[in-house]
């Protein structure tokens, strides 16, 4: 057992530690921050500067010089739309059978291999459907392929928490509405609905911050006719040199969205994140 | 025409839970199933209204052979255990929902809920949710929501059992008065072996896989089918006493597996009753509402032997060591 | 009161094994709320979207890595069976064990290491910081860095890494801390800058993770604690982490079956090199496939990294299974 004295330099050195590492975390957000507000020149210094030398605010306008970069934000925005609302719609139905009627929808292995889906290594998935989206009529470089291939972690998410919550959902409250002479349908859409709609607002935003932020497969994917944010971020440069503080700068705009969602709603998120298990 | 008929009910799940039980419960007719908890009641009433299928056997109300029905075209209420009210919806639109299902007329709808709200006791409360009000007051709102629909048959799955000792007295003289009750066949199930007695017109005892005995609340008491039901009706528990019995002529002589003997004298008509089961042994029941403390002479327990006791309102219990 | 025995027959029960009814009976029984092919339908959908996007791929990966397919291979339609010429190829190859290596680096010192500093971090903030306003800024300034794309994130370290005028080097000789400026993106560097920026990136999601699971335990044990008088580290030890065995281990998976599949880190930040030093499985499968059009090899590559995380997904669902089972039941 530890003396008084030793068990109180423990807790300054964990606080010291947790400190070092606020530090550690906020460091490359303020250094995002102020590389976006700085000059090119600037950014290519040879000593950096810790602190704008004067700032440029019109970065984050000189990034939309290019109307396709806000566009990449439309299309990155339509893929996440599109795909969190597939994925919520399959995995509503399907996480809502799972938790109902289990033995009839195929038992709890099924749910399993559903969830299973989401650890599918990408590569495995990228080259076939490569060929695959290329023999089809949309083509690979189109708003369907994203939305599509998202649903390969997205849908399995979105089932199993949508399961998760239905089980929460006490069922005796639909049993009531059969009595009260209410088809399934609309038991489900009056009584049930009502009441996993918080944690179906948790399980969309999830899905839509993942493939907000999903990289790979539209690297590979898209990249004319469509390009989301993720892939056109890293080609700001000028000849060879990145142009540090327009990356940044685009970097800033496009992390609002899920910055936002996640402070307001991280409460909410724990569940999904933890696939269940921790109730936030 | 709301007679309800159960014929040879069977369901189970790992193993058998009823098994081929026969009932019938007249119109008008309040009948309350009584038995240990986890010994299928609810699932009972769960088969009746239809939110289980039954694996066996039919379930007939006003004739009609309902039992492969889906519980939303059975026209049959129940309230549940948990009252199983919508938190996301006012009191009023709880009490409302069978006739929204129904779709019958804003206006109508309106005061058909008013009227059944003021018999409870909940006009007041209308506009809250099922979240801000009262146990008593949830349990009112759920009955509220079954008595509205007009339907054939009533379950009332422990409708009292959560509640404080003031509200269920109260609901509990309600259940007697409730007219919209006395037009149907009513199932009511309870644990609380008191509750049974005092509020069914009938009572069935449900054991392992059906019902042991089904009578007025006096037969059960006074003629127990069975050890199980003299066990579990009556508080205090009535006493059992194995003995070895013996008659000769008009004495019956029983004497106690752990000792002491007691002799009886037998008229003619006990004599006949007696016929042939009045020896081996046998299991005696005394209730302990029937045993009397006799003064000197009549040879009482002496008062070391008493253990200890416990006041229940206006009756003492001694509980005596043996 | 007694409540008769359980074993007591009632009239109906026949003491006898089971009634017949009961042996008859279906194993799936009707359900009359809905027609039996709802729900089927209802999990059809997902089901047949994942047969389509995940099972036609594996199919198609499994047929290739035994075909010397290559790109021009594949679009002329000549490719032909080698047998298992493509996982001897793999696996005999050094840039093969290099990556396994790597892989092991990076699950140590990146996943590893990330669940280790949630740990703490995430207990350190709930015990000692003890106002609730600081923790919550706290809480959400360390948890940030999850909610940015990799690309970002790969953009942002590699350019405060620069070598010659990066943000780190001139922080780190400034404070004395190294003498002259360190070439992140050497061979044998790279793959630590890519794991301090994916530790950077996720450490975040195991913190929270346990967070949340902290904060979720019920106050009254620690109550019956203190009225014990036990101390502060005693109480961790005995009641915390005992309690949050099961959430450290959810995290933990989580993150270790993401790291099967990392790529995009490699990919933004260093492409594997230099001369393939920081190279991971899964990436070279990427790479084989997509850059250097090997697709034999790059499905053999596919199918390897497959079957090692098929054999965690599994152990890993029985663990959850186990999880939300106790859960149901308390």
């Amino acid at each position: 057992m530890m003396s008084k004295k030793n068990y109180s330099l423990v807790k300054w050195l964990l606080l010291l530690f947790l400190g070092i590492w606020v530090v550690f975390t906020l460091f490359p957000l303020y250094w995002q921050v102020i590389t976006a507000f700085k000059s090119a020149a600037e950014t290519n210094l040879t000593v950096p500067t810790f602190w704008p030398k004067e700032f440029h605010p019109e970065n984050f306008v000189a990034v939309f010089a290019d109307p396709t970069n806000f566009k990449a934000l439309v299309d990155s925005f339509i893929i996440a739309t599109g795909n969190t609302l597939l994925s919520l719609f399959l995995g509503t139905l399907a996480g809502y059978a799972f938790a109902r009627f289990p033995k009839q929808a195929g038992g709890e292995n099924l749910a399993f291999w559903i969830l299973s889906n989401r650890m599918f290594p990408p590569v495995a998935i990228l080259i076939p459907m490569f060929f695959l989206f290329d023999a089809l009529p949309w083509g690979t470089d189109s708003y369907m392929s994203l939305i599509i291939l998202y649903l390969v972690f997205n849908m399995p998410l979105a089932t199993w928490l949508m399961m998760v919550f239905f089980r929460d959902a006490p069922r005796e409250l639909e049993e009531a509405a059969y009595l009260d002479g209410f088809t399934p349908f609309q038991a489900f859409w009056r009584v049930t609905l009502p009441l996993v709609l918080p944690g179906m607002v948790s399980v969309g935003i999830l899905c839509w911050i993942f493939a907000w932020n999903e990289y790979l497969f539209a690297n590979l994917f898209v990249g004319s006719a469509v390009r989301t944010f993720t892939i056109v971020i890293p080609t700001f440069t000028s000849g060879s040199q990145s142009l540090w503080n327009l990356q940044m700068a685009f970097s800033l705009i496009a992390m609002v969205p899920p910055v936002t969602l996640f402070i307001v709603l991280r409460r909410y998120m724990v569940r999904g994140l933890s696939l269940g298990v921790v109730k936030g | 025409m709301s007679r309800l008929e159960i014929e040879g009910l069977c369901k189970g799940w790992d193993f058998p839970v009823i098994d081929r039980l026969d009932l019938v419960v007249e119109e008008g007719e309040f009948f309350v199933v009584v038995g240990p908890s986890g010994i299928g009641k609810t699932t009972l009433l769960r088969l009746v209204a239809g939110l289980e299928a039954v694996d066996a056997g039919r379930v007939i109300v006003g004739g009609k052979d309902i039992s492969k029905l889906p519980p939303y075209r059975r026209k049959i209420a129940m309230t549940f255990e948990g009252y199983a009210l919508y938190p996301h919806m006012s009191v009023f639109r709880n009490i409302a929902s069978p006739l929204i299902a129904q779709k019958i007329p804003k206006a109508e709808i309106d005061r058909r809920v008013r009227e059944v709200a003021k018999l409870l006791r909940i006009d007041q409360l209308l506009d809250r949710k099922p979240g801000e009000i009262s146990g008593g007051q949830k349990q009112r709102t759920a009955l509220g929501r079954t008595l509205i629909s007009k339907p054939s048959v009533f379950l009332l799955d422990e409708p009292i059992s959560h509640l404080d000792a003031k509200i269920r007295h109260e609901l509990r003289e309600q259940f007697h008065t409730l007219e919209a009750l006395r037009r149907v066949a009513t199932l009511y199930v309870t644990h609380d072996y008191s509750e049974a007695l005092s509020l069914g017109d009938r009572v069935g005892m449900m054991g392992n896989g059906g019902l042991v005995q089904v009578g007025t609340p006096r037969e059960l008491f006074e003629a127990p089918a069975d050890l199980f039901v003299a066990r579990n009706l009556g508080q205090p528990t009535i006493n059992i006493v194995e003995t070895r019995a013996r008659s000769e002529d008009d004495r019956l002589l029983l004497e106690s597996l752990s000792g002491g003997a007691l002799e009886f004298a037998l008229s003619p008509a006990q004599r006949e009753k007696l016929n042939g089961h009045a020896s081996g042994t046998i299991s005696l029941g005394i209730r302990p509402q029937n045993i009397r403390v006799l003064p000197e002479g009549g040879k009482p327990q002496s008062s070391e032997q008493v253990q200890g006791r416990c006041i229940r309102g206006t009756r003492c219990h001694f509980h005596r060591n043996n | 009161m007694s409540t008769g025995s359980g074993s007591y027959g009632a009239v109906a029960n026949p003491s006898q094994g089971v009634p017949d009814w009961f042996a008859k009976r279906k194993k799936i029984p009707t359900n009359l709320i809905v027609a039996r092919w709802v729900p089927v339908a209802l999990v059809g959908l997902p089901v047949l979207t994942l047969l389509a996007i995940v099972i036609y791929p594996t199919i198609w990966m499994f047929y290739h890595a035994f075909q010397d397919t290559n790109m021009m291979r594949l679009f002329q339609s000549n490719w032909s069976f080698v047998g298992f010429e493509n996982f001897i190829t793999v696996l005999s190859s050094s840039r093969f064990s290099d990556s396994i290596w790597h892989l092991t680096l990076y699950l140590t010192f990146g996943t590893g290491l990330e669940v280790v500093l949630a740990v703490i971090l995430a207990l350190t903030l709930f015990e000692l910081v003890q106002k609730p306003l600081l923790r919550t800024l706290i809480l959400i300034a360390v948890v940030l860095p999850m909610m940015l794309p990799p690309s970002i994130v790969g953009v942002l370290w590699k350019f405060m890494l620069t070598p010659s005028n990066g943000a780190v080097n001139h922080a780190l000789l400034s404070m004395g801390l190294i003498s002259s400026p360190v070439e992140w993106f050497n061979a044998g560097v790279s793959l630590w800058s890519i794991i301090i920026a994916d530790v950077w990136n996720w450490t975040a999601l195991p913190l929270l993770i346990i967070y949340s699971g902290r904060v979720s335990l019920p106050p009254a044990v620690y109550e019956a604690a203190k009225v014990d008088g036990a101390g502060g580290w005693i109480v961790m030890r005995r009641i915390t982490l005992p309690m949050l065995k099961e959430v450290i281990a959810i995290a933990f998976i989580v993150r270790f079956m993401d790291a099967f599949k990392f790529v995009d880190l490699v990919y933004v930040m260093t492409s594997g090199g230099p001369a393939q030093t920081s190279e991971l499985p899964a990436y070279i499968a990427f790479q084989r496939g997509i850059r250097e059009f090997a697709i034999g090899e790059a499905a053999a590559y596919a199918i390897i990294i497959f079957a090692c995380s098929a054999v965690i997904i599994t152990l890993f669902l029985k663990y959850l299974k186990k999880v939300l089972k106790a859960q149901a039941i308390a």
